[in-house]
């Protein structure tokens, strides 16, 4: 087959492989490699089959780049190939339009696709800031993320930002001066810390809407349900994620005074917003979410835990909402020890809702009475473990709803008097006082711990993370007052409590360096010295901040009526929040939030397509210990990623270290986050990781978590025990049993791989190569290998494996 | 002729369970297959529509007929099944363990009906698609008419003939069907995904392949039974030659039909050349498991994103459709 490349400008050539290899051999160049001709020649196979008769010099870049990637399980090396070739692909666009970083601030400002409000700084100073050899210290998943959706498009859709452009704009969006935005610009580039989603996407923009999550609250009130309703379209649409707590909307049954008829419930009104959010999810970066949370006292329980069923009444399911329980401690004693629990309707026993700890169990426990006594409307008594279980049972089937612990958010809210935190957000890190008038805001950033650990590895580099997150405090702080807010009760709120969020991504990765196992009670007393090291800092800054810039002004406001709080001054009422990081972590490339490795290889699913993640930290323990090879990576690939169970292993590496995620304990997952969270004065978002045969222990782990005072859990995941055939790996389902092959009738059909002749097919170019190899010696075959048109080999089995010949 | 898997059978038998099953395979299988149910509702379909009408031309139609293809199989593979073989299956687990298939049959059509509606295919055009298109009749043709032949009781299972000939008719359905043309359009769905495209659909489809490996491995232990029960058969050369030349002749039409679906273009980042080498190597599969020897010598899966396919999976769930959980 004669192959043909379509030049840009129309004009043809024939295809030449020596182009392409010396093309690669410019991306290898400058990377340390044992042997970049066999990297070489493994892209060339990989390609040569994909490249079409015809093909655009675009085209061929892209599958270059297909090639380089499909190589990546093999070698972390295979990553930063792909990673630089992606890279060059985007710059070389980009430089077709664009001059330099001058040229896109003005061919943004010029399309209004950036802030007026960046033209007030020096765009020399920062242009010379830039600096693009941290390109190279983003990972291949990471940049292809960026790439997809991070990147800023022009209006034409096409990409307008180059990396390192695209952390100056985040900083310019946040920083207040020149000196600051640097400052930023440094830590960003570094990847030393990252704010969340919608700050990466909207800082600096004309749509300068930089918070992750609202957090709403609906009265018992028509007017208030399509209040609320309005206003989540609006949250929704700016891409944030909404919770909404429903515990005050009265239940089925319950008398309309208005109407004096009986009400429908709550399960109706829900599907209002399932609807809404459905609508608004079409198309758009990133889906907007919303979750709603449930006291499980509210009458209308049963309902709301199969509102993510999948069958059933369609009237009655949400599938595009999450759903959670906002779990009273008096509740979770009734579960522990065995006494039934009572279901109400908020609308006759409203006291419940806003109250907590002693006061809920008070209330709840008069409440009994009069249910007892006959003197309610509505009520029901339920075994309380029989409703724990199916709970779970939910829980592991449908993923909803997560266990949020009520009282343990509210012990810990320093603005009592401003309001009771209702409920928390989609993702369960935030705890911010709220109310029907007043949408809780929260703005996220988080430290990416895996950059600050110590050259030497010896300890984490604390110094550099106070200096981290004292920027990160001062940075959220600012933003403050550059969003967007979609509603009037969201500013309203952020103006009152000015609350942040600081949250941590790469605790594991850090973990590793450190040599210390996740799975051990050193990580423990890590977590716990992290989190209260974090507090210190932000705390102090804020402290600063206030003297600086005042304190919020729900705390001026109470000092001015003579009821100050008892503490000292500051510039935000909380400060942090452990955020999942499902999306930054990614573009850090590092492990999410406290979560240990989920697996040593695995893939995962985003917007962006799906990419298989290896544990690097492993592969490169393996290479010193001369033990990596493809062999042990599909050994590896066999094990589901785990390397607990390789003999070969053994006194090799500590096995410890690499322990993934359904490998650890659910008990020491939640110590860890239950450490976090002694000192983070939002939540802990944290999702649990059960095995199978753990499920029946289900109850048990979740019991734990609420002793152990955590304040959230978030997704539930259980190991799914049915897999599909294994495409890339030999599987024996025919075992000793001989089939066909036992008659010994066919010649053809004569089994068990007793194969001495030469096959009809040669099998894989690898064999052949391996075979050419043995026949000629390494320096022919090498010469056969880069062969180009002009000098191909002449024996037919050269020929073969000659990248030129066809 | 008693105490075998296919054999004559009425309404009085096979009515009871017994604690230690003559094919304990085949709970087993039932088991994993209930294990593994779900359903299109739980996918968010409907997301992709805006991907859908991005989607190029050569894209369209790929991924086009690979739906139209699979919403008329899906329900072939229900026909032949109960036309042929399900009333000569003389074991209760056994039954079980090929009425889920058929279950399951019903929820994959149910998924590729909501796919259609979603995004406004042709529905006459897709259910047509596997006999109107010249090669794809091919395909169903090797099927459909060898079935016609041996459906509605014209088969002895008393004789060895009659046993053959059902060996064969599962073979046709279970593994040269399921297990190498629904294979093939699968890869064509996972290189959407790997594009980045069409993910909630094509997490539908990671749910089917689940589904349909397990269904080949029904007929796999069906198959591999049979020839234990009956020695006889592997003894005669010419059936089980006929047996090797029938798989090899699904793959060669499989192979005809890429060339003629992808020629000279690449699409998806995937070229024929890739795609025949895939097809040869899960073909050389299939007669290993069936105790044949290898024909092509294919020893890597040459399609490599598959192996995304293979490992442990995390989702980002508001991002794309979950497909981890477990139904009980
Ligand atoms: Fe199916
Ligand atoms: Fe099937």
């Amino acid at each position: 087959m004669k192959r043909t490349v379509i030049k840009r400008d129309g004009t043809e050539e024939p295809f030449r492989t020596q182009k392409i290899i010396n093309a690669i051999f410019e991306i290898i160049e400058g990377l340390e490699v044992e042997d970049d001709y066999e990297l070489v020649f493994l892209i060339m196979k990989e390609l040569d089959l994909k490249v079409p008769e015809r093909v655009s010099t675009e085209e061929l870049d892209r599958l270059v780049l297909k090639a380089i990637e499909q190589l990546i399980p093999r070698h972390p090396v295979y990553d930063t190939l792909a990673t630089r070739q992606l890279l060059k692909l985007i710059n070389k666009r980009i430089d077709r339009r664009l001059d330099s970083f001058r040229d896109y601030l003005e061919k943004g400002f010029e399309q209004e696709l950036l802030h007026e409000r960046l033209k007030d700084f020096d765009f020399e100073l920062l242009e010379q800031s830039l600096d693009f050899e941290r390109d190279r210290l983003l990972g291949y998943f990471g940049l292809t993320t960026m790439n997809d959706r991070y990147l800023m498009k022009n209006r034409d859709g096409e990409v307008m930002e180059k990396p390192q452009w695209f952390f100056m704009r985040v900083a310019m969006g946040i920083g207040n001066s020149n000196e600051e935005i640097i400052k930023i610009y440094n830590k960003l580039s570094k990847l030393e810390y990252l704010h969340s989603t919608p700050t990466l996407f909207n800082s600096g923009t004309v749509t300068s809407q930089y918070s992750s999550c609202y957090v709403s609250v609906i009265d018992d009130s028509l007017d208030s349900i399509m209040d609320k309703a309005r206003e989540t379209a609006f949250l929704a649409k700016y891409a944030g994620g909404v919770g909404t707590d429903v515990s005050r909307i009265r239940a089925t049954g319950s008398n309309i005074a208005s109407l004096n008829a009986p009400s429908s419930g709550a399960i109706p009104f829900i599907k209002i917003f399932d609807t809404l959010v459905n609508s608004i999810q079409q198309g758009g970066r990133r889906r907007s979410s919303q979750v709603v949370s449930m006291q499980p006292w509210h009458l209308d329980i049963d309902g709301f835990l199969d509102l993510r069923e999948t069958t059933g009444n369609a009237y009655f399911r949400t599938p595009s909402l999450n759903t959670s329980l906002w779990m009273p401690d008096e509740m979770m004693r009734r579960i522990d020890q065995g006494e039934p629990i009572y279901l109400f309707d908020p609308g006759e026993c409203p006291e419940l809702v806003d109250a907590t700890g002693d006061d809920f169990k008070k209330n709840y426990a008069r409440r009994i009475e009069q249910a007892e006594a006959g003197e309610l409307e509505q009520f029901r008594q339920l075994d309380s473990q029989d409703f724990f279980k199916k709970y779970l049972f939910k829980l592991a089937k449908t993923g909803h709803p997560w266990l949020i612990f009520k009282d343990e958010h509210n012990r810990h809210n320093p603005c009592p008097e401003y309001s009771v935190i209702n409920s928390s957000n989609l993702c369960t890190e935030i705890s911010i006082p709220n109310r029907p008038d007043s949408t809780a805001v929260c703005t996220l950033a988080s430290v990416n711990l895996s950059k600050h650990v110590k050259e030497d590895k010896s300890d984490i580099d604390w110094e550099k993370l106070v200096d981290t997150l004292e920027t990160m405090t001062r940075g959220l702080d600012n933003i403050l007052d550059k969003n967007f807010y979609p509603s009037e009760a969201a500013r309203q709120n952020t103006m009152d409590l000015r609350p942040l969020g600081i949250g941590l991504m790469g605790f594991a990765e850090a973990l590793i360096d450190l040599d210390i196992p996740y799975d051990s009670e050193e990580a423990v007393i890590l977590a716990r010295k992290l989190g209260a090291f974090m507090r210190k800092i932000a705390y102090r800054t804020s402290q600063e901040l206030a003297e600086e810039r005042g304190a919020f002004r729900h705390y001026r406001e109470m000092e001015e009526q003579g009821e100050g709080y008892d503490y000292p001054p500051r510039r935000n009422a909380v400060l942090l929040a452990i955020a999942p990081t499902a999306s930054i972590s990614i573009i850090t490339g590092t492990t999410s939030s406290i979560d240990s490795y989920f697996s040593n290889i695995y893939s995962r699913d985003t917007l962006s397509g799906k990419h298989i993640v290896i544990n690097r930290q492993l592969i490169e323990d393996l290479e010193e210990k001369g033990k990596w090879s493809d062999g042990m990576a599909d050994v590896i690939k066999a094990h589901n990623g785990s390397v607990q169970y390789i003999d070969e292993l053994d006194g090799v590496i500590d096995k410890e270290l690499y322990k993934t995620a359904y490998e650890i304990h659910p008990r020491r997952q939640i110590d860890i986050a239950a450490a976090f969270q002694e000192s983070i004065d939002q939540a802990v978002s944290k999702s649990l990781y059960i095995d199978e045969h753990l499920r029946e222990d289900m109850e048990e782990i979740y019991l734990y978590a609420w002793e152990k005072k955590l304040k959230s859990t978030y997704y539930c995941f259980i190991d799914k025990v049915v897999k599909g055939e294994k495409y890339t790996e030999k599987v024996n389902k025919r075992g000793s049993r001989k089939g066909f092959g036992g008659g010994g009738a066919a010649s053809a059909a004569n089994g068990d791989s007793s194969d001495t002749s030469e096959p009809a097919e040669a099998g894989t170019q690898a064999e052949l190569e391996a075979k050419a190899r043995q026949k000629f010696g390494d320096e022919v075959v090498d010469e056969a290998l880069e062969a180009d048109a002009d000098s191909c080999p002449t024996d037919p089995m050269l020929r073969r494996i000659c990248p030129a010949c066809e | 002729m008693i105490n075998k898997l296919i054999g004559r059978t009425s309404v009085r038998d096979n009515i009871k369970l017994s604690e230690d099953p003559s094919y304990p395979i085949f709970k087993e299988l039932y088991e994993k297959q209930k294990k593994a149910i779900w359903f299109p509702e739980e996918l968010n379909i409907q997301q992709d529509a805006l991907d859908y009408h991005s989607l190029s031309e050569d894209e369209k139609d790929l991924f086009d007929t690979a739906v139209g293809y699979f919403c008329s199989s899906e329900l072939l593979v229900q026909n032949v099944l109960v036309n042929s073989f399900f009333p000569l299956l003389t074991d209760p687990h056994a039954k079980m363990s090929f009425s889920t298939q058929l279950f399951m049959e019903n929820i994959h059509s149910d998924f590729f009906e909501i796919v259609l509606q979603s995004f406004g295919m042709d529905r006459e055009k897709m259910y047509d698609v596997a006999f109107d298109d010249p090669i794809l009749r091919k395909k169903q043709s090797l099927i459909v008419d060898e079935i016609d032949k041996i459906s509605y009781g014209q088969i002895d299972p008393e004789t060895l003939e009659g046993q053959k000939q059902v060996l064969r008719a599962i073979l046709l359905n279970n593994i040269i069907l399921e297990g190498i043309f629904f294979y093939s359009s699968f890869a064509h769905f996972f290189a959407l995904k790997d594009m980045a495209k069409m993910k909630n659909v094509v997490s539908g489809v990671e749910l089917v392949l689940i589904d349909e490996s397990l269904h080949l491995q029904n007929g796999i232990e069906a198959i591999l039974i049979m020839l234990d029960e009956n020695p006889e058969i592997v003894k005669d050369t010419e059936y089980v030659q006929d047996i090797r030349d029938v798989i090899l002749e699904g793959t060669a039409l499989e192979i005809e039909y890429v060339k003629h679906k992808f020629g000279d273009r690449t699409i998806l980042g995937i070229s024929y050349g890739e795609l025949e080498r895939y097809l040869k190597y899960i073909t050389d599969r299939r007669l290993q498991e069936l105790g044949f020897q290898q024909e092509f010598h294919i020893t890597e899966n040459p399609l490599r994103f598959l192996q995304k396919e293979d490992v442990k999976k995390l989702i980002n769930f508001f991002e794309v459709s979950s497909t981890e959980y477990t139904n009980y």
